[in-house]
């Protein structure tokens, strides 16, 4: 018989694992958030003095930016991107299903070995982007993309580009649960192909694009291969994420209340960037 | 006509953009250190795999590549286990039924890396500092969420009527589980896996903040060696690059269309 206790029983890996590793991490970072502790002793509380020196930390301030510029550019660049590759596959041109499997490869493959291969795309003498531009005479664009502070954020968030594929596959699933007759009758009323993915096929798939820029926000809080790689959070912290901040406080500077703090904060605006999604769908869907 | 152009170029832009890189690293990892600056973008000269053997003789690739393996696969085996069971659970109503699938599924939602710092501490707590065990217990924490509800979405399709036959037969709870729930979701927990161990084989950070030395540190860890400021012969670093990335490509060229779906799946419910 289904037994109270045999249900309990079967749910104790699951809620150890969960307990363990998420709720108690959670409980942690929230109380020694509040604490100056190099690692051994007892914590010092020090109230919220923490938070307000990430407030005044200008590579925190920076990291905080950037991550807002991730969303940004991942909302407003990244996803109309896979939205646009995910309607030409949706018109099954011929050989889609290799370009659907060839578009998702990146995605498999990981952040650590595409970084390593970006940064020597990028690398000032031996990279082949500079040995490209000075082929093509373009000499004065040559130049140390990833030490020069105008160029190196930038340098590390091209590579985002490649990700499409993961965006493209959740368009594309939604895109076949799209009655065919929907097309059928735009096409009886002479709808050209571009109308109808305007007016019939993105308003329909508005859920996926939804879960799309929450994957992005989950991308940018996470963001830590890339910068790491490539820049180290240089030059003069312009590729600083959240994640790398968190990571560099704990193991160089071994201020783990502060690195708690970033934490804190991480899933702070994590929360509420969710919360603000979820609030998006839900008036697009009235 | 127009549409058509400007759809292919579409295609073959992000061709080049995905594939393009990928094709350049595996050319570039037979070249010698000068051919790759001499002709950066031409077919190597000979296809030896010197650079291969020497990435091989620098660093212990191969201990870190088991490393990865064992982490990969008992981090999986962890969360397949604790999914399959608790998926089975939740097929029952109970009062606080809801409430623990949520409690479950929630961590789907957090950036776990703001939890680096707690969970470093932890695992020194348990004595699994610098240890693969570490490690695995981890990233099975860390990426339960994500199997779960792949084992639950797939379970949650087994017919109901099988379950109640089987009960009406006098089948046990535990039997119910063992003989028909849990093979009925056999492809499922696969799927789960294949996704779960393509995941831990490419995490970075976690891996790097709980090892020290090659005895317990991931290929993803150990490849960023072959890349220092002063000693960086390139070749062969994409050598090595090559081989911390194959294991997940090939997986994929032969169970694409499982992968695809295991990576999106659920996530439109």
């Amino acid at each position: 018989m289904a037994s109270r206790r045999n249900i309990a029983l079967y749910l104790v890996p699951a809620v150890a694992l969960v307990t363990v590793f998420l709720v108690l991490p959670l409980v942690v970072v929230a109380i020694l958030s509040t604490t100056r502790w190099v690692g051994v002793g007892t914590p010092e509380p020090v109230g919220f003095d923490n938070f307000s020196h990430l407030l005044t930390d200008p590579a925190f301030r920076r990291a905080l930016a950037n991550t807002v510029l991730w969303v940004v550019v991942g909302t407003v660049v990244h996803t109309p991107l896979c939205v646009l590759v995910a309607l030409v596959v949706a018109r099954r041109p011929r050989g889609w299903r290799f370009f659907r499997t060839a578009f998702f490869v990146p995605n498999v493959i990981s952040a650590t070995a595409l970084a390593l291969l970006w940064y020597f795309v990028f690398h000032v003498s031996l990279g082949p982007l500079n040995t490209l531009l000075r082929a093509a005479g373009l000499d004065d664009w040559a130049r140390a993309w990833l030490s020069d502070p105008s160029t190196a954020l930038g340098a590390t968030m091209t590579p985002w580009v490649v990700y499409v594929g993961f965006g493209m596959v959740l368009f594309l699933t939604q895109i076949s649960t799209i009655p065919r007759e929907y097309y059928e009758a735009a096409q009886l009323d002479g709808a050209s192909g571009l109308r109808q993915d305007l007016h019939i096929t993105i308003p329909l798939i508005r859920r996926a694009i939804a879960l799309q820029v929450l994957f992005v926000v989950g991308y940018a809080l996470r963001s830590f291969e890339y910068p790491f790689i490539m820049t180290s959070g240089g030059p003069a912290d312009s590729t600083m994420t959240l994640s790398l901040y968190i990571y560099r406080q704990m193991m160089t500077a071994n201020q783990y209340g502060l690195s708690m703090a970033a934490g804190v904060v991480t899933l702070v605006v994590g929360i509420v960037l969710t919360a603000l999604i979820f609030l998006g769908l839900r008036r697009a869907e009235r | 006509m127009l549409g058509k152009i400007a759809r292919w170029s579409v295609l073959v832009v992000f061709t080049l953009i995905t594939l393009a890189p990928l094709l350049w690293l595996v050319l570039s990892s037979f070249k010698t250190d000068a051919e790759l600056f001499g002709n950066p973008f031409g077919l190597p000269a000979s296809w030896s795999f010197v650079n291969y053997q020497d990435a091989l003789d620098a660093h212990p690739l191969l201990l870190f590549l088991r490393n990865s393996f064992v982490v990969a696969l008992l981090s999986s085996v962890l969360i397949i286990v604790a999914g399959l069971l608790a998926s089975y659970a939740l097929m029952h109503q109970f009062r606080l039924s809801r409430f623990t699938f949520g409690f479950l599924l929630f961590g789907i939602l957090l950036p776990v890396n703001a939890l680096m710092t707690p969970i470093f501490f932890l695992v020194n707590m348990m004595g699994l500092y610098n240890n693969v065990l570490g490690v695995a217990l981890v990233y099975a924490g860390l990426f339960f969420p994500l199997g779960f509800l792949v084992i639950k979405s797939y379970m949650d399709t087994t017919p109901m009527e099988i379950l109640e036959a089987a009960r009406v037969d006098g089948a046990s709870f535990h039997r119910i589980f063992r003989s028909i729930v849990a093979p009925l979701s056999a492809p499922g927990a696969v799927t789960a896996g294949i996704f779960l161990m393509i995941t831990a084989w490419n995490e970075l950070l976690f891996a790097s903040i709980l090892t020290q030395d090659a005895s317990a540190q991931t290929v993803q860890v150990g490849v960023r060696y072959f890349l220092t400021a002063y000693s960086a012969n390139y070749p062969v670093a994409f050598a090595a690059t090559v081989m911390a990335i194959a294991p997940t490509v090939v997986i994929y060229m032969v169970l694409s269309e499982r992968i695809v779906d295991a990576m999106t799946a659920g996530s439109l419910k």
